[in-house]
C-alpha cells in the first residue's frame, strides 16, 4: 500500500532510524556537492601586497604581452641562465621564470614544465648558500604546483616534496612561507598527495612554524595548508594525522584574523564532514563553544564555514546535535536564518531539519528557543534551495514531533505554507511535503480532529492542489496524492477517523477564525 | 556620467526632477541652455540657472545645490573617452604582506576556498597596471579639444522628442558658428556640421511652405548662406568690416602702409567707390548690393583671398531683421564679456542670453555695437603689437604681453576676446614675419586680469596651420610650468588653454 511505502520512507529519513543511518549524510552530500567543489580555476581574484623587493624593479619587456613568441624567447633565455654554473645567472633566470609564472594572466606553466625548467628548480630549493636562489625556485614551483592535477604531478615528480619539507625550517622567514605555500597546494591536489605529505611527516614540521610572533601573512598561508591537510574524503586524512594538527588548529581558531580564522573554520569543516566518529573527535576538543562564537561574526568568510561545521554535527548521533545546543546553537540560528545571503540561509536552514529529525526533547528546544517562526518565515520567502531544507525540516518536526508539538508547527503558519509549496516543479520536495501533511494528519487522528483538519487543508486552498497533484507526471507523487485523498477526503474519510488519544483540549483542529490564526 | 541614449538616458531621467543648470560662459553653452530651456518650459520642469565661469565657480554651485537631485553640465564633449577599467581599479583587500593570488575565490568570501593558490605578483601587476593607466591619461589629457557643440546635442534631444523649433535650430545653429569663430573646431567638422543642420533647416522650410503669410511679422526664416567673411558688415560699413575682420586685415596686412595701398587697390578692382563703401551698409546702393558678394569673392581671389566666403546661415524675422549666425555670436560674446562699469558677471550673462531671444532685438543690437567696439580694440591691438614688435620669440614659443595702459586693455581681461585677440594676432605675425621659424611656432599672451590684485590672465594657443586639429596642449604645460615657478595660479576655466 502506498501509505505503508510511505512510511519507510519517511522512516529512512529519520537522522537515526531507518536501514541506512547514513541516508541523512548522503542527501547532505548530494545537495551540497556544488558548494565543495574544489574549484581549480587559475582565475587570480585574491591579491595581497608584499614589499619582498625593496628596489623598485624596472618594468620588463614582457609586461605589455601575452605574445607567444615573446615567451618562448624568454623560456630559452631562462633555460640558459639556469643551467650555466654562474649562480647569478642562475638567480636570474630563476627571477625572469617567476616574473613570467606570477603575471597577472595566462602564466605560462606548460611551456616552463616542457622546457624542462623543473629539475633545475627543485635542484635550487637545497642551496641553502644561496636563499635568493632558493626563494625565486620555490616561488617558481609554487606557482607551477597551483596549476591542473597534471602540473602538480609535474612537480611532486620532480623530487620537490621532500626539498620543501626542508625548506621549512629554513631560517629565512619568505622562504619557509613559501615552502608552506607550495606544500598547500601539493596538498590540496587531492587525497593521495596529502596523506603522500603526511607520511613524510609534514605535519610536525608545519606545526613547529606555528609561534606567537609569527607575522600574521604567514599564520595565514599555515592555516590554509593545515587546512588542505584535513581536506578532502575517500579516504578521510588519517586519524593520527587529524589528531596531531587538531590542537593547533583549535588555537588558530582563536585568532582575530578572519583570514585565519576563515580557513581554521573550513579545517573543521572538512574533519565534521564524516563518519560520527569523526566527529566526536571535533566536539572532544571542546570547540563548539567557539564556533558558535564564530556564527555571529561579521565576516561571512568566518560566518560560511562555521555554520557548515555546526551543520555537520548537526546531522550526527542525538548525543552530538545535543552537545552542540547545550553550546547555544538555536539562540544564532535564528538570526542566520535571516541572513542576507541566500547560501547562510540555507545551510541555516539545513541545521535545522537536522536538529528536527531528533528526539522529542531537541523538537522542543526548537520551539522554546523561537525557531518555528522564523522556518514559516523561510518557507515563504526564501529562494527555492532554502525552501526546500525548510520543508525537510517540516517533515522531520512532524515525524518525530509530538502532537501537541506538531499543532504548535501549524499554529504558526507551518500547514499554510507548505500547502503554499505544493506547486513547485521539483518532484522530490512535493513527495516531502506529503510526508509532512499525512504526519499532521496522523496527529489530527490521535486528537480525533481529522475533519477540522480537512475543512483547513481545504480552506488554505490546499485540497485543490492535492487534487491537481493526481495528474502528476511523476508515479510516486500522484499515488502518494491519490493516497492521501482516498484516505481523507473521500466520503468514507470520516468512518476511519479514530480517536486514540483523548486531548485536554476538544476540537482542537477549529474552522479558521478571521485572521487564520489556527485554533489547532 | 557618459550617455548614449540622450533621450532615455538623460532628458526622461531628468524631467521629473527639480533640475539645477549650471551652463559656462561661452556662446555654445549659452545656445544649448536655451534650447533646454525651452524643452523644460514645455514639460514643466522646475530649474535653477547657475552661470559658471570656472572649475571654482562649478565647485561653489555644486556645493550650494547638492540637495538638488541631478546636475547638467554644459561643456563640449571630449570624444575618445578610455574605458572605466583602465582608469579606476576597485581597491580590494590589501593584505599587509604576502603577494597572494587565490584560484576561484568568490569575493565576497561566502565560498569554500580553493585547492590551490597561484602567487602573484601584486606590486608588479599594479605597477603594470599604473603604467599602462598614466599613458592613456596622458594621451586623453595632453590635448584640450571639442566635440560637437552643446547646443547642436540638444537640439537633437529636441529633435528625437519631435519637439523642435526654428527658434531652437536657430540656436543650435549659433552654437556651431561659435566654435568656428572662437576656432575650436576644424574646418572639417564646421562643415560637416553645417551639412547636418542644412538638412534641419530644409525640413523647417518644407513645413512652410504651404502656409499662406510666409512673411508674416512672426515668422521666422531660416535659410543657408555662402556669405562674406567680413564681420558684421551688414550692421556695419563694408569699409569698417574689411579693416576690421582678421582674415582680410591679415591677407592685406592692414597695420602697414603697403596694406593700406592694397586694399584701395582690391576696392577699385571691384568698382566700389570709396563713399559707398564707407557708408552704413544698408545705405549703400542696391545696384551694388546686388551681386556684392559674387564682386568680392572674384576680385578676393585675385589678391590671393581663397575663403573669402564661409558656409553659414542667415535668420529673417519681421520685416527688417536679418543676421548672420556670426553676428549673433560676436554681439553675444561681447555682451557676455562686456567690460562696462557696474556691470557684473550675472548681469553679463543674462544679457547674452536674451540676446539670443528673438524678442530682445535691442539687446542684439546693444550687443553688435559692443562687438564692434571689441573687432576695432582688437585690430588697433594688433598693429601696435606688430608695428612695435611686441611678439617676442621665446624659444620654443611666441610671447606677448600687454601691460596695463595699452588701450582697451581692459577687454582682454576675458578669456574669449583675449582667445580672439591671440589668434587673429599670431596670423597676422605669421603673415607679417619672415623668419620661417616663427611661422610654425605657437603663441603665448598674458594680459591684466584684475588690476587691483595684481593678476594676469595667460592663453596659449598652438601653432598657425592650415591642417590643425585644433588640439591644445597647454593646459598641461601651464600646470607644469606653474609648478617648476612655484607660481601662484589658478587653472579655472574650463577651457584649458587659458588660466
Amino acid at each position: 500500500m502506498p501509505t505503508e511505502n510511505l512510511t519507510d520512507k519517511r522512516l529512512s529519513k529519520f537522522k537515526n532510524k531507518g536501514k541506512d543511518p547514513l541516508k541523512m549524510r548522503e542527501r547532505r552530500v548530494a545537495e551540497c556537492v556544488e558548494l565543495r567543489k574544489a574549484q581549480r580555476v587559475e582565475s587570480i581574484l585574491k591579491r595581497r601586497n608584499i614589499e619582498f623587493q625593496p628596489v623598485e624593479e624596472p618594468l620588463s619587456p614582457e609586461y605589455n604581452t601575452d605574445n607567444q613568441q615573446v615567451i618562448s624567447a624568454t623560456i630559452q633565455e631562462i633555460i640558459e641562465n639556469v643551467n650555466s654554473d654562474c649562480p647569478e645567472r642562475q638567480t636570474q633566470g630563476c627571477q625572469t621564470a617567476r616574473k613570467l609564472l606570477s603575471r597577472e594572466r595566462n602564466p605560462p606553466l606548460k611551456e616552463v614544465v616542457e622546457a624542462g625548467l623543473l629539475s633545475r628548480f627543485v635542484e635550487f630549493l637545497s642551496r641553502n648558500d644561496n636563499p635568493t636562489l632558493q626563494f625565486e625556485a620555490a616561488w617558481s614551483l609554487t606557482n607551477v604546483a597551483s596549476g591542473t592535477s597534471w602540473h602538480t604531478q609535474q612537480v611532486v615528480e620532480h623530487g620537490a616534496v621532500p626539498a620543501f619539507i626542508s625548506l621549512l625550517a629554513s631560517p629565512m622567514l619568505n622562504i619557509s612561507e613559501q615552502a608552506v605555500w607550495a606544500l598547500g597546494n601539493i596538498a590540496g591536489d587531492g587525497p593521495s598527495y596529502r596523506d603522500a605529505l603526511i607520511d613524510c611527516n609534514v605535519i610536525p614540521a608545519l606545526l613547529a612554524r606555528l609561534t606567537p610572533d609569527a607575522p600574521v601573512g604567514y599564520l595565514r598561508n599555515l592555516t590554509w595548508t593545515l587546512s588542505n591537510l584535513c581536506r578532502n574524503k575517500n579516504p578521510f586524512p588519517r586519524f593520527s594525522a587529524v589528531q596531531q594538527m587538531l590542537p593547533s588548529i583549535i588555537q588558530l581558531l582563536h585568532h582575530s584574523d578572519k583570514s585565519v580564522l576563515s580557513d581554521a573554520c573550513w579545517a573543521i569543516s572538512y574533519l565534521t564532514d564524516g563518519p560520527n566518529e569523526r566527529i566526536d573527535v571535533i566536539i572532544k576538543t571542546g570547540i563548539l563553544p567557539r564556533l558558535v562564537e564564530l556564527l555571529t561574526f561579521e565576516e561571512l568568510a568566518v560566518v560560511t564555514p562555521a555554520l557548515r561545521s555546526i551543520g555537520n554535527i548537526v546531522s550526527g548521533s542525538d548525543v552530538q546535535t545535543q552537545a552542540a545546543i547545550d553550546a547555544g546553537v538555536l539562540t544564532a540560528l535564528p538570526k542566520l536564518m535571516r541572513h542576507p545571503k541566500p547560501n547562510v540561509q540555507k545551510e541555516a536552514a539545513w541545521a535545522v531539519s537536522n536538529i528536527a529529525a531528533g528526539p522529542r526533547p531537541q523538537i522542543q528546544q526548537l520551539i522554546t528557543c523561537g525557531l518555528l517562526s522564523p522556518l514559516v518565515d523561510l518557507l515563504k520567502n526564501a529562494d527555492f534551495k532554502t525552501q526546500r531544507e525548510a520543508v525537510w525540516a517540516v517533515t522531520n518536526y512532524t515525524s518525530g514531533g509530538t502532537v501537541e508539538q506538531v499543532v504548535q508547527l501549524v499554529k504558526c503558519g507551518g500547514l499554510e505554507a507548505i500547502l503554499n509549496l505544493l506547486t513547485v516543479k521539483d518532484a522530490k520536495t512535493v513527495l516531502v511535503i506529503l510526508d509532512a501533511i499525512n504526519n499532521i494528519f496522523l496527529a489530527a487522528e490521535k486528537l480525533g480532529e481529522v475533519e477540522k483538519l480537512c475543512l483547513l487543508v481545504e480552506e488554505l486552498g490546499g485540497l485543490d492542489r492535492i487534487e491537481l497533484l493526481q495528474n502528476h507526471e511523476n508515479n510516486t507523487v500522484y499515488r502518494a496524492a491519490q493516497a492521501l485523498i482516498e484516505k481523507y477526503f473521500s466520503e468514507d474519510a470520516a468512518d476511519e477517523c479514530l480517536k486514540t488519544e483523548a486531548t485536554e483540549t476538544d476540537f482542537v483542529f477549529g474552522p479558521t477564525e478571521v485572521q487564520r490564526r489556527f485554533d489547532f | 556620467m557618459f550617455v548614449t541614449d540622450i533621450r532615455k538616458e538623460f532628458y526622461d531621467v531628468v524631467v521629473n526632477q527639480r533640475v539645477a543648470l549650471l551652463v559656462s560662459a561661452d556662446i555654445d553653452a549659452l545656445c544649448a541652455c536655451k534650447i533646454l530651456q525651452a524643452l523644460f518650459h514645455c514639460d514643466h520642469v522646475q530649474y535653477t540657472l547657475v552661470p559658471v565661469t570656472g572649475w571654482q565657480d562649478l565647485g561653489t554651485a555644486f556645493l550650494e545645490h547638492k540637495e538638488q537631485i541631478k546636475l547638467l553640465i554644459k561643456q563640449d564633449d571630449d570624444l575618445g573617452v578610455p574605458s572605466y577599467d583602465d582608469i579606476f581599479r576597485d581597491d580590494e583587500d590589501e593584505d599587509e604582506d604576502g603577494d597572494g593570488g587565490d584560484s576561484g575565490n568568490e569575493s565576497d568570501g561566502g565560498s569554500e576556498p580553493s585547492g590551490k593558490r597561484r602567487r602573484i605578483e601584486r606590486q608588479r601587476a599594479k605597477r603594470e597596471w599604473e603604467a599602462r593607466r598614466r599613458e592613456i591619461l596622458f594621451d586623453y589629457e595632453q590635448y584640450e579639444y571639442h566635440g560637437t557643440s552643446a547646443s547642436m546635442v540638444m537640439f537633437e534631444l529636441a529633435w528625437v522628442m519631435t519637439k523642435d523649433t526654428k527658434d531652437m535650430l536657430w540656436w543650435s545653429i549659433i552654437g556651431l558658428t561659435d566654435q568656428w569663430v572662437h576656432d575650436k573646431i576644424t574646418h572639417m567638422k564646421y562643415v560637416t556640421d553645417i551639412a547636418t543642420l542644412q538638412r534641419h533647416v530644409s525640413r523647417h522650410n518644407h513645413r512652410n511652405e504651404d502656409e499662406e503669410n510666409s512673411l508674416s511679422i512672426d515668422c521666422m526664416r531660416i535659410s543657408f548662406e555662402y556669405d562674406l567673411r567680413l564681420a558684421l558688415y551688414q550692421h556695419w560699413s563694408l569699409y569698417e568690416s574689411i579693416c576690421n575682420s582678421c582674415y582680410t586685415s591679415c591677407s592685406f596686412k592692414l597695420w602697414s602702409i603697403n596694406g593700406q595701398k592694397k586694399l584701395q587697390e582690391f576696392l577699385a578692382d571691384m568698382g566700389l567707390p570709396l563713399k559707398q563703401v564707407r557708408q552704413k551698409f544698408n545705405s549703400m546702393d542696391l545696384s551694388i548690393k546686388e551681386n556684392l558678394r559674387e564682386v568680392i569673392e572674384e576680385s578676393s581671389n585675385k589678391f590671393g583671398m581663397k575663403d573669402i566666403r564661409v558656409q553659414t546661415f542667415s535668420v529673417h524675422f519681421g520685416f527688417k531683421n536679418r543676421f548672420l549666425a556670426s553676428d549673433v555670436v560676436h554681439a553675444a560674446a561681447a555682451l557676455l564679456e562686456s567690460v562696462e562699469k557696474d556691470e557684473g558677471a550675472t548681469d553679463n550673462f543674462i544679457k547674452a542670453l536674451d540676446c539670443l531671444s528673438r524678442s530682445n532685438i535691442e539687446k542684439l543690437h546693444l550687443g553688435i555695437d559692443l562687438a564692434k567696439k571689441k573687432l576695432k580694440a582688437i585690430q588697433q591691438t594688433i598693429a601696435s603689437c606688430i608695428c612695435t614688435n611686441l611678439i617676442l620669440s621665446q624659444g620654443p614659443f611666441l610671447y606677448c604681453h600687454l601691460l596695463e595702459g595699452t588701450p582697451d586693455v581692459k577687454l582682454f581681461s576675458k578669456p574669449l576676446a583675449l582667445t580672439l585677440l591671440c589668434k587673429y594676432l599670431l596670423k597676422a605675425f605669421v603673415c607679417s614675419t619672415r623668419n620661417k621659424r616663427c611661422k610654425v611656432l605657437p603663441l603665448i599672451m598674458a594680459a591684466p586680469m584684475d588690476v587691483e590684485k595684481g593678476t594676469v590672465i595667460v592663453l596659449g594657443i598652438p601653432p598657425e596651420s592650415e591642417t590643425s586639429d585644433k588640439k591644445n596642449f597647454f593646459g598641461r604645460a601651464f600646470e607644469k610650468a606653474a609648478e617648476s615657478t612655484s607660481s601662484r595660479t589658478l587653472h579655472d576655466h574650463f577651457d584649458t588653454s587659458s588660466k
